[in-house]
């Protein structure tokens, strides 16, 4: 037992490296002030998170992203709810391909695809808001389908015959057993679109033009150009808050949907 | 009672097979029914069609006067316990029986009444709120059949329900369905492999086979008269055999006349005889009808089931005998040689070239030298001839160690037994007491070492040797001369009874006129 637990030195190593390094890193830096001439100076300081809060450029901005991804995760749902049911409810050979054919543009380059919807929304006179939904939701869809899709999947279909046999139709069966059943996988969905819809910065950067703004182009800008690391590290740190938060809520509406 | 529902030549296939060969059959009102067959012999496709998930190729559903071929599975007065239960994991006891009255937007205070009245008909009253999931095999049962039976359906379909049970789950499940049923005074359609099953709980059986229904009656009815060899032999344990009017009262089996009571059959028909195993009583040896032999005994609890055989199979009794092998030394180089002596079969003589090596193998002929390494025989020569008699065959090795062992040419002896079709042939043989110590299944390697064989005279199939008989004791045997029977398997009866008996006993089967039953003999299609 010694031993084994010897063997996981290495990657303890790594993680206290490159994981709780940078995040003590950004604690640091957000919660202190950049002395002038590149020192550190170890003060206690609200500052930074007072700046972004009085600021409502920034306020604005972070509400924008959480707006967005709010939309982008609603408009999946509503596309991919459709499509996993449509492909559940294939014969089984053709299910794999239609997940095969899913699953394949995630496997290209995020930068590359969104590079070539620049190309196909150029040629229309789309404000920059909705060019960068096209772009959120294209990207994001195949993790909500296969998501749904396999709740679905997974689900006995003894159990819609049952609701046939005891008086619901299609509608009443779906509305009764389909849907509930399939709520985890809703909700497993939402925490693989929304949080990081809250955090991109390539999409808005790339199809919004520069004067779409979100959350991740803010910090991009703060660290990148303008070299403010402590504001950069207390903006990051307000949105880790966000995402913990909202992962905390989808837990707890996962364990209901479990356990009612 | 009133007919409730009514198959009408009902055909499917599945994938160009036939699963229904025009399956007729009236159900009544209040009725217990089993449809009883093994799997794949298209009870479940029956039972799925009346509810409505699957749709017949041909033929007609009627029920309560009404043909239902149209009539979507929700809107039929129809409701099914499934294989699996299949409840609905998201919601609990009380919602799950909840769903059909739910469905059919009673009001929230009938709904309260009518489930609690079911909670307590099925004995899990205070369940309400328990997760299904969690529950065990023998609730989930129950509220499978609670959220079926709430909707006060004509009908109750249930497709092997009590399969995922164990055994004692099982029966008090039975006691239960039978209540239950007794209680709402509906007819249940209750689909099983489970003979036994059937048996306890139906009013009606149904037993199907190949698509097809072989006989419908009252569980007595099935038990005491059935229709042919494949019911006897799915309901209870039976021994069937075959048998041929000698006059409408006198049927001949087992090479014997007796009297019967089932006047159906004319002189000279050819039939299936089926006596019970608990219709036998065992006598002492020579009264009764037949005496047999105690094969086997196994306990069942309440009896014992013996197999008792009444004639032995067709048999040869060979000689076996044991010599201890006589090592020959060469003084002039050490050398050693051993054979036994053999016997030869002269048809095999006359329809085979026999080789040196073929002779070498078949007396164990060897040589070894001091160091005992083996040396190969180079040297045979014999004066063997085509004709019985005994000759003589030397083995010799390079150096001139020789061996002169006796060979014995047999004419054939084979048993051919006319009146049931069967030959057997073994040979004698020499043997050493170490092979036969050394052996680990002596009973089939006597078969081999005497090379006994048995076969149809019709058509020349093998048939299996069942029997091998010795009176020696194998780890102890020593030189001399033992006789081995072989023989196939003869006639056998199974016989429960509580009486106590051991293998090896000899004793007398009873029966009467009235344990004998006679069935139409039928030609299945394989």
């Amino acid at each position: 037992m010694k031993s084994f637990f010897r063997m996981t030195y290495p990657y303890i190593l790594w993680i206290a490296l490159f994981v709780v390094a940078p995040m003590i890193m950004i604690l640091l830096y957000a919660f202190t002030k950049d002395g002038g001439n590149r020192t550190l100076i170890f003060r206690f300081t609200l500052d930074n998170f007072i700046r972004f809060f009085q600021d409502p450029t920034f306020t604005k901005v972070l509400l924008t992203s959480l707006r967005i991804a709010l939309i982008t995760t609603v408009f999946c749902i509503l596309i991919g709810y459709p499509a996993a049911l449509i492909i559940a409810n294939l014969p089984e050979r053709l299910q794999t391909l239609m997940v095969l054919l899913l699953t394949l543009p995630m496997w290209i380059n995020m930068l590359l695809k969104t590079y070539a919807w620049r190309g196909i929304l150029n040629d229309f006179t789309l404000n920059s808001e909705i060019k960068v939904f096209i772009g959120m939701v294209y990207d994001f869809l195949p993790y909500m389908i296969i998501q749904i899709h396999t709740a679905i999947a997974k689900m006995d279909r003894d159990l819609l015959t049952a609701a046939y046999d005891l008086g619901a139709n299609r509608w009443k069966t779906f509305l009764k057993v389909t849907l509930p059943l399939s709520v985890p996988g809703i909700i497993s969905g939402i925490t693989l679109v929304f949080l990081p819809a809250v955090s991109s910065f390539v999409i808005p950067k790339l199809l919004g033009g520069g004067d779409y703004v979100l959350i991740g182009n803010l910090i991009e800008t703060f660290f990148i150009s303008t070299g403010d690391w402590n504001f950069g590290s207390a903006i990051s740190l307000v949105m880790a808050l966000i995402i913990i938060a909202s992962m905390w809520v989808t837990r707890k509406l996962d364990r209901n949907a479990q356990t009612e | 009672m009133r007919k409730l529902i009514e198959f009408r030549n009902i055909v499917k296939t599945f994938d160009g097979q036939q699963v229904l060969k025009g399956v007729n059959l009236n159900i009544f009102e209040n009725e217990f029914v089993t449809l009883l067959g093994p799997s794949g012999c298209g009870k479940t496709t029956l039972l799925r069609i009346l509810g409505g998930f699957l749709e017949q190729d041909e033929g007609t559903v009627i029920f309560d006067g009404q043909c239902i071929d149209n009539v979507p599975p929700y809107k039929r007065e129809i409701n099914t316990v499934f294989q699996r239960y299949a409840l609905f994991p998201h919601m609990n006891v009380y919602e799950n029986i909840a769903f059909g009255l739910r469905i059919k937007k009673l009001g929230n205070d009938i709904i309260r009444q009518k489930v609690n009245r079911m909670l307590s008909l099925v004995n899990l009253e205070g369940y309400g709120k328990r997760n299904v999931t969690r529950l065990s095999g023998g609730q989930q049962q129950r509220v499978a059949i609670a959220r079926a039976l709430v909707n006060e359906p004509n009908v109750l379909l249930l497709d092997e329900p009590l399969g995922a049970l164990d055994l004692k789950l099982r029966k008090e499940m039975q006691r239960e369905l039978k209540r239950i049923q007794q209680e709402v005074g509906i007819t249940f359609i209750y689909v099983t492999h489970d003979q036994e099953e059937a048996l306890t709980m139906s009013d009606k059986i149904v037993v199907m086979n190949a698509g097809k229904i072989e006989q419908i009656g009252t569980p007595l009815e099935i038990y005491n008269e059935p229709a042919n060899a494949y019911v006897a032999r799915f309901i209870g344990e039976s021994n069937i055999t075959t048998g041929l009017m000698k006059s409408e009262t006198q049927v001949r089996f087992d090479d014997r006349d007796f009297e019967c009571q089932d006047y159906r059959f004319k002189q000279g028909e050819a039939v299936d005889v089926l006596i019970r195993p608990e219709d036998i009583a065992i006598v002492p040896p020579g009264k009764g009808v037949m005496t047999g032999e105690v094969k086997s005994v196994v306990f069942k609890g309440v009896h014992y089931e013996l197999m008792v055989e009444t004639r032995i199979g067709t048999s040869k009794t060979v000689k076996m005998n044991v010599v201890t092998s006589h090592d020959l030394s060469n003084p002039d180089n050490g050398e050693k040689i051993s054979a036994n002596d053999f016997y030869v079969d002269l048809d095999d003589l006359e329809n085979k070239e026999f080789t040196d090596l073929d002779f070498i193998s078949i007396a164990n002929a060897q040589a070894w030298d001091e160091e005992n390494r083996d040396i190969s025989l180079t040297r045979v020569s014999h004066n063997i001839e085509k004709q019985p008699g005994v000759y003589s065959i030397t083995f010799g090795t390079d150096r001139k160690t020789e061996i002169t062992v006796k060979v014995y040419v047999v004419h054939p002896e084979y048993v051919e037994d006319a009146r049931h079709n069967i030959g057997i042939s073994a040979l004698d043989f020499f043997i050493t007491p170490e092979e036969i110590q050394e052996s680990m299944a002596i009973s089939t390697d006597l078969k081999t070492w005497a090379s006994a064989e048995a076969w149809n005279l019709q058509d020349d199939s093998p048939v299996d040797i069942t029997d091998v008989k010795f009176d020696f004791d194998p780890a102890q045997v020593t030189e001399g001369s033992y006789e081995i029977t072989f023989a196939t398997q003869g006639r056998e009866y199974k016989v429960e009874t509580t009486s106590r008996h051991e293998a090896g006993d000899r004793v007398g089967l009873a029966f009467g006129p009235e344990n004998i039953h006679l069935m139409r003999k039928e030609v299945y299609e394989t």
